[in-house]
């Protein structure tokens, strides 16, 4: 269940949100959450509005690294290091 | 997905099956989390509407007419927030459950959605699917400044023309636009009725990803089209396309600075130590002058009231019993409004999701989730709200886990125990040990209930995923008058669960200690060469050794023996089942305290001091026995009413049956260990 939006060149070097640091931008590719079978939070995600093409920034990361803040489409939303490893960019 | 979300095949017509109670116009207001539903629904009632919420979430409905000078005559009611129509957790699912079939009122015949229109297009797509369900829909676009602080503006006739459906800006915080919204209303609602546009309401089936990114798709589109750059009235083409999507779907610029500090790694976990620390301790310093006063009033109160009516069975049940347990629950409200009024200012500011955030880590290491933390929270005051305001958790391991560990957070009913056994065992020239022991108390049972979180997560195993994703609004300025209704409406609430109750079991227990014997004879030998006074304590005393109360406490006698009790702490335990702070009016009654005028702590202090177990003269209330007491109540489940709430929550008696058992076990053991353990140290 990967969600990618194929306008975007493919990124030389996929990295996750969860890789991301604290004040970074960068625009989601890709959604997968293989990794986590048939709990996979993608489809939460992408109602939330972490859609392949949205540009998302890191706005703090809480003292034990996880949770994030991610700010998308105007809003910040707080994700596990789970989650945000979900979200591609 | 939620496992118990409908099948949307069984969802059909039901405007025509529903009993509705009035035939007034319904109208529901809808939105995602923040978007200003509330604010908007006090707009629209003024002070006219009857709220079932708790502390924390928006969980139950509140219900409410049209203020008068609206002129419209119409039910409003305020649901808690969504993110999707789509349920993913038992609070939304309520809340989508109720838009299909509401347990009380019928299908809506308008919807109101509040939408921030500083993030449309995330908030078009419950919009969206609002309408695609059937629904007649009305948008209320909020938070139209702080879009404006971004440098844009929302064309609302362009939105009304590409969504079909009446459009108006609102501003919650001034109340502008309300007159037009109404004039929308109106108007839809005389159209729905003339076309009689019911009935084509469906529930849509799940969301695909394809559908998800689709309806994104369409709800972008839209916003480009709506959202004009203020002040310069330019061309949309003009602008150039990437900065300005880039600068409208950025976040609040103010709250982006102030999170810098508040969810700053080092100091954003300092100042949330420090201000909860401080919120907490200031619910009971602050707290603590206003309940001295009222217990004393009411000690006053009930003593003026036996001197004055003739002494009889029913002067002794107005004093003793009804005054008395209306004392007791006026005495624990100051802090019950206090906690209210906190949490109330943290959640209207935005903090509270922040602080939520902060510590979920560390709650997720014992099987638990940031949001935990609020329901935890609300514990301190009182476990039914507390318990109720974990439907906010979406996770159900996590969900049962949290209502699971709430009973051993220390209510505010646990409170006046404490105090009184704390004043039995420290000596009275250095009050500053017991306020350091209730600290340590609060702590322990806030690392009890971790341990015991850590176990039954460990034993539960992982099962399911654990999901936060937990919305972080704009830092607000709070408006004091809206908390202030909030806190109010959630006391008054509380008075009416938990108050009648209790003075219902203050009545009971008088009746208990009270009956058969109401007139004890004592041979006039004895009450010769004594004073009047004296006579009365005699006869109080020969009352109650042979009171209902007493034979029920004897037959608990062997197994409060060990820990140094006798029946008259049994007979108080067992009332203090119906809610802990019965405890210590049970006590008092169960030692028939006459109050002389002075406060009942004083005068109960007293007559515990000198209590002595039954047919001997060791004194009852040792230090180890008095420390057991504590610990039985830091860990058993004695409140009926926790027990109740817990299997409506929980959805069966599983639940509470094992919390009951073992929480009465383990305190039980542990009273018995403190109790040997603090004898074999010379302890008594
Ligand atoms: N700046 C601004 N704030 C608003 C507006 N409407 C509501 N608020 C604030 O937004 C916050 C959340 O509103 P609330 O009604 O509780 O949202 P709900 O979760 O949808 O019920 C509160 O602090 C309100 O005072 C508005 O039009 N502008
Ligand atoms: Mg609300």
């Amino acid at each position: 269940m990967a969600i990618e939006n194929k306008d975007l060149e493919p990124n030389p070097k996929p990295r996750t949100v969860a890789e991301m640091g604290c004040g970074e931008c960068a625009t989601i590719c890709k959604l997968s959450g293989e990794h986590l079978g048939q709990n996979s939070p993608c489809i939460k995600l992408l109602e939330l509005g972490f859609t392949p093409g949205q540009l998302v920034t890191i706005i703090a990361k809480s003292p034990f690294q996880d949770p994030v803040a991610v700010c998308v489409r105007g809003t910040v939303i707080a994700l596990r290091k789970q989650e945000a490893e979900c979200i591609q960019v | 997905m939620y496992s118990s979300v409908k099948d949307s095949a069984s969802c059909h017509d039901r405007s025509d099956s529903v009993v509705v109670p009035n035939d007034l116009p319904v109208i529901t207001l809808v939105g995602q989390p923040n978007s200003g539903k509330t604010t908007l629904f006090n707009l629209l009632t003024g002070s006219n509407f009857k709220t079932a919420n708790y502390a924390g979430s928006t969980v139950e409905f509140s219900v409410g007419k049209f203020d008068a000078k609206f002129d419209f005559n119409a039910l409003i009611i305020d649901s808690p927030g969504v993110t999707s129509i789509h349920p993913q957790s038992p609070d939304e699912e309520t809340t989508i459950d109720a838009l299909f079939h509401h347990p009380v009122y019928k299908l809506p015949d308008l919807i109101i959605v509040t939408a921030d229109s500083s993030q449309l297009s995330r908030q078009l797509y419950l919009v969206h699917q609002l309408i695609e369900s059937g629904f007649n829909v009305i948008i209320a676009l909020t938070m139209n400044d702080l879009l404006e602080k971004k440098g844009f503006e929302i064309s609302a006739a362009k939105a009304e023309e590409l969504l079909k459906c009446p459009v108006v800006k609102i501003n919650g915080r001034k109340g502008a636009g309300l007159s037009d919204l109404i004039a929308r209303c109106r108007q839809q609602y005389e159209m729905v009725m003339f076309e009689n546009a019911k009935g084509k309401i469906k529930r849509p089936s799940p969301p695909t990803e394809e559908s998800v990114i689709t309806l994104y798709a369409f709800t972008e589109s839209i916003e480009k089209q709506v959202l004009l750059p203020k002040e310069k009235p330019i061309d949309i083409k003009t602008v150039n396309k990437k900065i300005f999507n880039v600068r409208s779907h950025d976040a609040d610029e103010y709250s982006v600075k102030l999170d810098k500090l508040f969810l700053h790694p080092f100091w954003g976990l300092v100042f949330f130590i420090v201000s909860m620390s401080a919120i907490f301790t200031s619910i009971f310093w602050l707290a603590q002058p206003i309940m001295d006063g009222i217990s004393e009033g009411f000690g006053l109160l009930s003593s003026w009231t036996s001197a004055l009516l003739p002494p009889s069975w029913l002067s002794d049940l107005v004093a003793q019993g009804i005054i008395a347990g209306i004392g007791m629950v006026a005495t624990f409200l100051p802090q019950i409004v206090i906690l209210f009024l906190f949490l109330g200012i943290l959640e209207d500011t935005g903090y509270l999701a922040r602080g939520a955030m902060l510590i979920d880590k560390p709650l997720s290491k014992i099987g638990l989730n940031g949001r935990s933390f609020v329901p935890m929270l609300s514990g301190f005051a009182c476990a039914i709200p507390a318990i109720m305001a974990a439907r906010t958790i979406s996770n159900r391991r996590e969900r049962l886990l949290t209502i699971f560990i709430i009973p051993l957070m220390s209510c505010s009913a646990r409170l006046p125990v404490y105090a009184l056994l704390l004043a039995l065992v420290v000596p009275p020239d250095k009050p500053w040990i017991a306020g350091l022991s209730l600290g340590a108390i609060y702590l322990t049972s806030l690392t009890i209930g971790a341990i015991a979180a850590g176990i039954i997560s460990k034993l539960a195993g992982k099962k399911g995923n654990s999901a936060f994703m937990l919305e972080l609004p704009a830092y607000r300025k709070p408006v004091v008058r809206y908390i202030l209704k909030g806190t109010y409406y959630k006391s008054i609430l509380y008075i009416q669960k938990a108050g009648g109750t209790i003075v219902f079991c203050s009545l009971f227990i008088w009746a208990l200690t009270y009956f058969p014997n109401t007139e004890p004879a004592i041979s006039t030998e004895i009450t010769n060469n004594l004073t009047r006074e004296e006579v009365f304590k005699l006869i109080e005393f020969e009352r109650t050794n042979t009171s209902y109360a007493a034979s029920i406490g004897h037959m608990t006698e062997p197994f409060l023996e060990p820990l140094g009790w006798d029946w008259r702490v049994g007979v108080s335990l067992i009332s203090a089942f119906v809610a802990r702070e019965v405890f210590v009016s049970a006590m008092a009654l169960s030692l028939r305290i006459s109050e002389n005028g002075d406060d009942l702590q004083a005068s109960m202090l007293e007559s515990m001091r000198v209590a002595t177990i039954a047919n001997s003269d060791k004194p009852l209330f040792t230090t180890a026995s008095t420390i057991g007491l504590i610990i039985f109540f830091m860990i058993a489940m004695q409140c009926i009413s926790t027990l109740a709430i817990s299997r409506k929550e929980t959805g069966s008696w599983k639940i509470p049956i094992i919390q009951q058992s073992v929480y009465s076990i383990a305190a039980y053991i542990a009273a018995l260990a403190a109790v040997n353990g603090l004898r074999a140290l010379g302890i008594q």
